[in-house]
């Protein structure tokens, strides 16, 4: 049997493989051979040279960044609000979820579930626009009501302390309707069965949930962080950019590594300095989803990603 | 388990080492393509520059179709104004041009992709804040000989000063056809003079009398913002920088993206931080003066606003701009919001006029065009055919604009349909008309400053930041987040801010900018 | 559990109906509405407030700032948006097209992938799920990507370009395995003995019972090719392909974009453009058509499976 080895398995999964052709096909073409680019990170890239013949400059490329006295605030942001991101993100998605599907009311199911996923279509630009409007000192909407109260106005855009809050806040109130979908369609495909079970043994609705819906969540709850792990030091600039723009005083608490490269780069346009930084946002990445899914294997097998 | 995981390895290790191997081929490919299409330019290039010596007459025989890049959006009546375009050209030199336009929205994007995938093009819209060095030194751009130029580009040969084509060489070599127009890159602030004169304020002609006005306003008009900043951008080094402090002292920052300056009259060219001197402290005073007096937004660095459409709803009082901006704010208040009357003000008006450096707008030729000589006489006809520059500026006459006289337009009927905006700056030329509505007084203020305009030996020397890349990506981000909010006085303790700012300049590489800096401007000088 | 799989149309129906009367449930439902309540509120409101300033004059919203209910009524960011009707029609268009079809294809692709990723008798399935997961950590960039679609594959401005790039996603797939891990491997195992092949048991059995994640991944596909710009603003130039997203934001990103740049050059700025009631108007234009297809959509994951029903 061993001796047959690779062959004999490759006959035996022929349709299988088959069926995984397209998606290799796909991921050499699109994903492996551009990735070949990575080069880059170590290039000094000229026209003439292209991408494979310009010449080699060590890690030069990567100086900006590490000679910045910036790299680890920056790379430690990035970091923690993605942890808290996916923290608050998914207990709110799951909860939401919870309710959508408990309530009775099918219309009311529907109009909950529209309007909690109204942020989603709103763009960064827009928020960022309407953030400014509420958060403003002279002007904004918060501080007119503040004054209005007899209280003291609050300068949100010089106060650092502010803004963690503020952030995942924000980015809750963005992507929460939208992921609850993901969490509500686990809960469809749970048996009703159990649940009828639960009934006739005088469950409370409380232990319902913590008994037989959440412990089902368990392989979409594992799924999907160890997912957004592995984007973990990649911070979403379209939101950081808006909110926070260039202000300098928010950047202690604000900054991560993706803006900082922005700003750092905007002037040069330097093909081999940005693609520096994303190897550095790659490896980091790499190395954290191995360890991550290493913990989830050894725990249980079935539930890694690979 | 085991078996599974070294199979899984393999397999993985097959498709990384097959997908380098494709990748690799691919990249042989990409060379004898880049070198296919590289060839024909660079036998054209030398026979162009040795032919001027065989013959006078250029050959045009041939027909060739030439490929331009401009940025912005596609004008509604491109096909009207570009195919009478090419009727003419057609005629003079056997050619036709059809544009490319690369969108405000990415173009910064787009742009050097052109380059690296070697796309065909001819000609393209270049300029200093357009990474025109940065083109140039990655080979970009064909270089332009001197016989090149006498050969196919005789008119804008003859009309362009010499000085704008040495601000146009990277290390020594020239890559663009700059535009020729003469410009002063003063700053100057738009303020409400009925204001002004409601508080029976004096003329705004300084420092003093400017900071007046703006603490004024900021004192009893509520609901005005007295200046209006828009910093949210992240412009570095801003235009009230340039108005109180460059112009005062005569500085004159070398580079916007590092704080490094020089006295305009010091003939040795030693270079400074600017953010090291007594001026700036005695700015950053002046600015906190402001500052605590409510005269900008505590919210200044965040402000993503229009300033002049704030000031134009009367929420804004003043904010400082190149002249021909604020000369065209005015002529438009003058007809939507006749009740605001707004005035121009220069409050350093006796510092020395600069001129615009030529590379603010430019035309290049792509490294691996086809027909070089073609395109630079399209340049030479953009530039210095007054047909073809009115054409091209201004769209058709009766129907885009009205010519009134030699040298000035108003706007025609269908004038939204060949707007501005598309880059065409990069012809712009003595031939230029000016708007008829344009205010007589900033026409007055320009006259006042050509005869002030100051030519220093520096005025050439251009930045090549090639070695030190990194130091000036960080001092960029050091400005940003430590220069800026001291500037608008958002931090109480103003010496620990400048303390702070400077050693941050420091740790960022500022020493080793300086120092490289001041060996080329040395090199330079000793050259002249 | 295991070979008794029962799933049935509503299954929050059918257990709100058993306990309704109940006091716990009653307490619960309260909670919920009034949390769902606020929640949804905070969601409306700055939805409104877009439509507010859409429709509102461009000087007020300069005056005033953002407003709940529009002071001064204005049509003109949408009837500037609206300037060439055909245009924007012809962008609709695009959009629609490209995402039926990227759904379509999309999906029946990220499905059979994930199909085999999922099933625990495949040897290799670590190591392809490995080789997927792989891509979404490193990427060439930029350059190299705009290289191989210009230069090698040819495919600039092109309807395929459109579609081809978001036809896979490696996180739709890998979400996708982990739903159809879930399907007690008994069912394909009783359709084998029946002589079933695997295509077969993935046509018939799989997808039946793995509704509510292919609505849930089939509505993430479609809202990614209706949003997206990128690709297009990379690689179309020709009018007649350009999708709706590219055509907003190239309005909007042009008047920006062009302030700056004439600021930069030294031309005179004057240009007068409502652009703050523009952005406004285009989110609203952008979302219409989502808002009015998205209940219908929804019956599908929110019913849930309903033919489901496999007894072992």
């Amino acid at each position: 049997m061993k001796r047959y080895g690779f062959w004999h398995d490759a006959l035996k999964y022929r349709t299988l493989l088959l069926m995984l052709l397209p998606g290799v096909l796909f991921f050499m073409l699109f994903a492996y051979i551009p990735m070949a680019g990575v080069v880059l990170a170590f290039k000094q890239y000229t026209y003439d040279g292209g991408i494979f013949g310009s010449p080699w400059n060590g890690l030069d490329n990567f100086r900006f960044f590490f000679d910045s006295g910036s790299a680890w605030q920056v790379t430690r942001n990035t970091a923690l609000y993605n942890i808290a991101f996916i923290i608050v993100n998914n207990v709110l998605e799951i909860a939401m979820a919870i309710f959508l599907f408990e309530i009775a009311g099918r219309w009311f199911r529907r109009v909950f579930q529209t309007l909690l996923f109204l942020p989603y279509f709103i763009s960064w630009v827009v928020v960022g626009a309407i953030a400014y409007n509420l958060f403003s000192f002279d002007y904004g909407t918060i501080n007119a009501v503040l004054k209005g109260l007899g209280m003291e106005p609050v300068d949100i855009y010089n106060t650092a302390a502010y803004w963690p809050v503020l952030l995942v806040v924000v980015s809750a109130w963005k992507a929460v309707g939208y992921g609850s979908i993901m969490y509500l369609a686990a809960i469809t495909g749970i048996d009703t069965e159990m649940y009828e079970a639960a009934e006739i043994d005088g469950a409370n609705i409380w232990q319902r949930i913590t008994r037989i819906t959440i412990p089902n969540l368990y392989p979409t709850i594992i799924i999907l962080v160890l997912l957004a792990i592995g984007n973990i030091f990649r911070g979403d600039f379209g939101m950081f950019y808006n909110m926070v723009g260039n202000n300098g005083l928010l950047f202690a608490s604000t900054d991560v590594i993706d803006t900082f490269v922005f700003r750092s780069l905007i002037s040069s346009n330097d093909i081999g300095m940005s693609s520096a930084a994303g190897f550095y946002q790659s490896v980091l990445g790499f190395i954290t989803i191995l360890l991550a899914n290493y913990a989830v294997r050894s725990y249980d097998k079935d539930r890694a990603l690979f | 388990m085991q078996r599974e995981k070294r199979s899984a390895i393999l397999l993985l290790a097959l498709a990384f080492i097959l997908s380098v191997i494709l990748a690799a081929c691919s990249s042989g490919n990409n060379n004898a393509a880049g070198t296919a299409s590289a060839q024909p330019s660079e036998s054209s290039a030398p026979s162009a520059s040795s032919q001027p010596s065989d013959s006078n007459a250029v050959d045009t025989s041939e027909e060739v179709k030439l490929k331009m890049i401009l940025l912005g959006g596609k004008p509604v009546d491109y096909d009207l104004v570009f195919g009478e375009l090419n009727k003419l050209l057609k005629e003079k030199i056997n050619a036709t041009v059809e544009v490319e336009f690369l969108d405000w929205a990415d173009w910064n994007q787009k742009y050097p992709l052109k380059f690296a995938a070697n796309e065909q093009f001819d000609l393209v819209y270049t300029a200093n804040w357009a990474y025109y060095n940065d083109q140039s030194l990655k080979g970009g751009f064909l270089e332009l000989t001197e016989d090149m130029l006498q050969k196919y580009a005789p008119k804008t040969w003859a009309a362009m000063p010499a000085v704008s084509w040495d601000q146009a060489k990277v290390n020594g070599k020239l890559y663009m056809v700059p535009n020729n127009n003469v410009e002063v890159t003063n700053k100057v602030v738009l303020y409400r003079e009925d204001l002004r004169q409601k508080y029976n304020l004096p003329e705004i002609n300084s420092l003093e009398s400017y900071a007046n006005y703006l603490k004024t306003v900021a004192q009893n008009e509520k609901g005005i913002t007295a200046y209006g900043a828009k910093a949210a951008d992240g412009w570095k080094w801003h235009e009230l920088d340039q108005a109180t402090l460059e112009h005062n002292n005569d500085f004159k920052v070398i580079d916007t993206r590092v704080p490094l300056a020089i006295k305009l009259d010091d003939a040795t060219g030693k270079v400074f931080n600017i953010y090291d001197t007594p001026e700036f402290k005695e700015l950053l005073a002046y600015y906190k003066d402001l500052a605590d007096n409510g005269v900008w937004s505590k919210n200044v660095v965040n402000n993503k606003n229009d300033v002049w459409q704030d000031m134009k709803a009367g929420k804004v009082s003043s904010y400082a701009q190149n002249l021909g901006t604020v000369a065209a704010n005015l002529a438009e208040a003058r007809r939507d919001t006749p009740d605001q009357q707004f005035a121009i003000a220069d409050i350093a008006p006796n510092s020395k006029k600069l001129a615009a450096i030529s590379t603010q707008n430019g035309m290049a030729i792509h490294a691996t065009s086809a027909n070089p000589e073609r395109a630079l006489m399209l340049i030479d006809l953009l530039q210095n055919d007054k047909e073809i520059h009115d054409l091209t500026m201004y769209g058709i006459a009766g129907s885009h604009y009205n010519p009134e006289g030699d040298d000035k337009y108003t706007a025609g009927p269908n004038a939204v349909n060949y707007p501005a905006g598309i880059s065409n700056w990069g012809w712009n030329s003595e031939l230029n008309r000016q708007d008829a509505s344009y205010p007589q007084e900033a026409n007055d203020i320009f006259d006042g400053w050509q005869s002030k305009i100051y030519h220093y030996p520096l005025e050439t020397y251009v930045f090549d930041d090639s070695n030190v890349k990194s130091e000036v990506a960080n001092i960029g981000n050091v400005i940003i987040r430590y220069g800026i909010p001291l500037e608008y006085g958002l931090i109480k303790d103003t010496d620990k801010g400048v303390a702070d700012l400077i050693e941050q300049l420091k740790a960022a590489g500022i020493d080793k900018v300086q120092q490289e800096m001041q060996s080329q401007i040395d090199a330079f000088l000793a050259n002249q | 559990m295991s070979t008794q799989r029962t799933t049935r149309a509503g299954a929050g129906q059918t257990a709100g109906s058993a306990g309704r009367g109940r006091a716990d449930k009653r307490l619960f439902q309260t909670i919920a509405y009034l949390l769902l309540s606020i929640v949804s509120l905070f969601c409306l409101i700055p939805f409104v407030l877009v439509l507010s300033a859409s429709l509102t004059k461009e000087s007020s919203i300069i005056e005033n700032g953002y407003q709940l209910i529009p002071t001064l009524i204005s049509t003109e960011a949408y009837s500037l948006l609206f300037k060439y009707p055909e245009q924007m029609l012809k962008a609709y268009g695009v959009t629609i097209g490209v995402t039926a079809l990227g759904t379509a294809f999309g999906l029946f692709l990220t499905s059979m992938t994930a199909y085999v990723l999922a099933r625990k008798d495949f040897k290799w399935r670590n190591g392809f799920s490995f080789f997927f997961f792989f891509t979404t950590l490193f990427s060439g960039g930029l350059v190299p990507w705009y290289l191989l679609i210009v230069n090698y594959l040819h495919l600039k401005d092109t309807f395929l370009i459109l579609v081809l790039p978001l036809l896979f996603n490696v996180f739709y797939i890998l979400v996708m395995k982990s739903f159809m891990s879930g399907i007690p491997e008994a069912i394909a195992e009783s359709a084998k003995i029946d002589g079933a092949g695997d295509f077969l048991i993935y046509s018939r059995l799989i997808i039946p019972l793995s509704k509510p994640v292919l609505a849930t991944i089939g509505l993430f596909i479609a809202l990614g090719y209706w949003n997206d710009w990128y690709n297009a603003m990379l690689f179309i130039s020709n009018d007649n392909l350009m999708p709706l997203q590219y055509y907003l934001y190239k309005m909007l990103g042009n008047m920006d974009g062009m302030r700056r740049a004439m600021i930069a050059s030294g031309a005179v700025v004057n240009l007068q453009i409502p652009s703050e009631s523009l952005k406004m108007a285009m989110t609203i234009v952008a979302i219409g058509p989502i808002l009015f297809a998205y209940p219908f959509i929804q019956r599908f994951f929110v019913q849930g499976l309903t033919i489901g029903a496999v007894k072992g």
